[in-house]
């Protein structure tokens, strides 16, 4: 093995990192070459010295406080001026909602129910669709005038599709019919409050 | 038993806040020690740590484990210092007209004294970037070649000749400056 043969491979050397046969030939070569050996001491020097330097300690509150600057800058790189937004939200599930989000989104809900059904019966022909036979004040679910026993065709503000027999079908098979006679029975205090949430 | 960097990352995915900083806190000196390193000053190297990590959770979707939560702070970290190292050789070009041509002795005096002080600090700033970032991963971190090219986006064969040839530059400075002292 040649002195620069030595001098390429003075480093992984001292690191224990050449492959043994090399290892054995380097030694062999050092043991007979003072010069060989002056330079191996002298980038074993270097090694020594970097090892030896040091980064000062910036001190205990500084590492203390080091998260809470990140925190702080991450929520800056983010636009928004509150704390760590978790990358998650995204995918939390419904329990992550608030009660208020509940309430309003529910109460929309059933406005829009009340308001479509309302409207479909203002647009719905009102010579059409079966006699409606019996029909009593109490029954009334507005509380509106009723309307009279007619043998007519009826002028039913409420499912003037449906006679009474009809009823308790539909009302099982429809969700939606719990609904609106859910709204259909609040009193006016409860639907201000609601839209006073929205 | 700690739990790892990818269980840590797996609960502040589902939100977990303390998690962030167990993660921060985890490795928070290692990355200020590499700033510190290729910076040399403590409100950069402060700086560029908090960015690193400002970046890793920014882009934390990002990150398809294929290595080390460690690695890949590394390599954010060392991709933040290279800019801030050429906006710094940028900065000192721009300035280069200010500065006065001939100096004072005062001046003179406390270059040479700090460069007594400090001739391998002058030497490493002086390594081209590529040979000083593996010799910091090498020397300061104890990183595996094969990580250190993972880190440095280049072969294992590089990161090694980049290191070789970085201590024997050193070598090569410390023995002149030795030798004219």
């Amino acid at each position: 093995m040649t002195c620069h043969e030595v001098n390429e491979r003075a480093v992984p050397y001292l690191e224990l990192d050449l492959d043994p046969s090399l290892v054995r030939d380097v030694t062999a070569h050092l043991e007979g070459c003072t010069d060989c050996r002056a330079e191996m001491e002298a980038v074993r020097q270097v090694l020594v010295r970097l090892k030896g330097r040091t980064v000062p300690d910036p001190g205990e509150q500084f590492w203390e406080e080091f998260p809470d600057q990140v925190r702080r800058r991450l929520a800056q790189a983010q636009g928004e001026g509150t704390p760590l937004k978790q990358p998650s939200r995204r995918f939390r599930s419904w329990n992550g909602l608030s009660l208020r989000s509940w309430s309003m989104a529910l109460a929309a809900s059933v406005m829009l129910l009340v308001g479509a059904w309302l409207l479909a019966g203002l647009i719905e022909p009102r010579n059409e669709g079966p006699v409606l036979r019996e029909q009593t004040v109490a029954q009334a679910p507005t509380g509106q005038v009723p309307v009279e026993q007619l043998d007519e065709p009826s002028v039913n503000h409420d499912r003037p599709d449906l006679i009474e027999e009809d009823w308790p079908g539909d009302w099982e098979d429809d969700p939606d019919t719990i609904l609106v006679e859910m709204a259909s029975s609040l009193d006016r205090r409860t639907v201000d409050r609601l839209f006073e949430d929205i | 038993m700690a739990e790892s960097d990818n269980q840590l990352l797996d609960r502040y995915a589902a939100g977990d806040e303390s998690a962030f900083e167990e993660l921060v806190r985890r490795h928070q000196k290692t990355i200020y020690d590499l700033a510190y390193r290729m910076l040399e000053n403590h409100a950069d190297a402060a700086d560029l740590a908090q960015r690193t990590f400002v970046q890793a959770f920014l882009h934390v979707q990002s990150f398809r484990r294929e290595s080390s939560f460690r690695t890949w702070l590394f390599q954010i970290g060392l991709n933040l210092c290279r800019n801030t190292l050429r906006n710094r050789a940028r900065v000192a070009h721009e300035n280069a007209d200010e500065v006065p041509l001939v100096a004072s002795q005062d001046t003179f005096a406390t270059a040479a004294n700090a460069e007594l002080r400090d001739r391998l600090g002058h030497a490493i700033r002086a390594l081209p970037e590529r040979q000083r970032q593996a010799l910091v991963l090498r020397v300061y971190h104890d990183h595996a070649f094969a990580e250190i090219g993972t880190i440095m986006s280049c072969s294992e064969g590089t990161a090694k000749a980049n290191y070789h040839h970085a201590v024997h530059r050193l070598r090569r400075v410390l023995v002149v400056g030795e030798e004219s002292v």
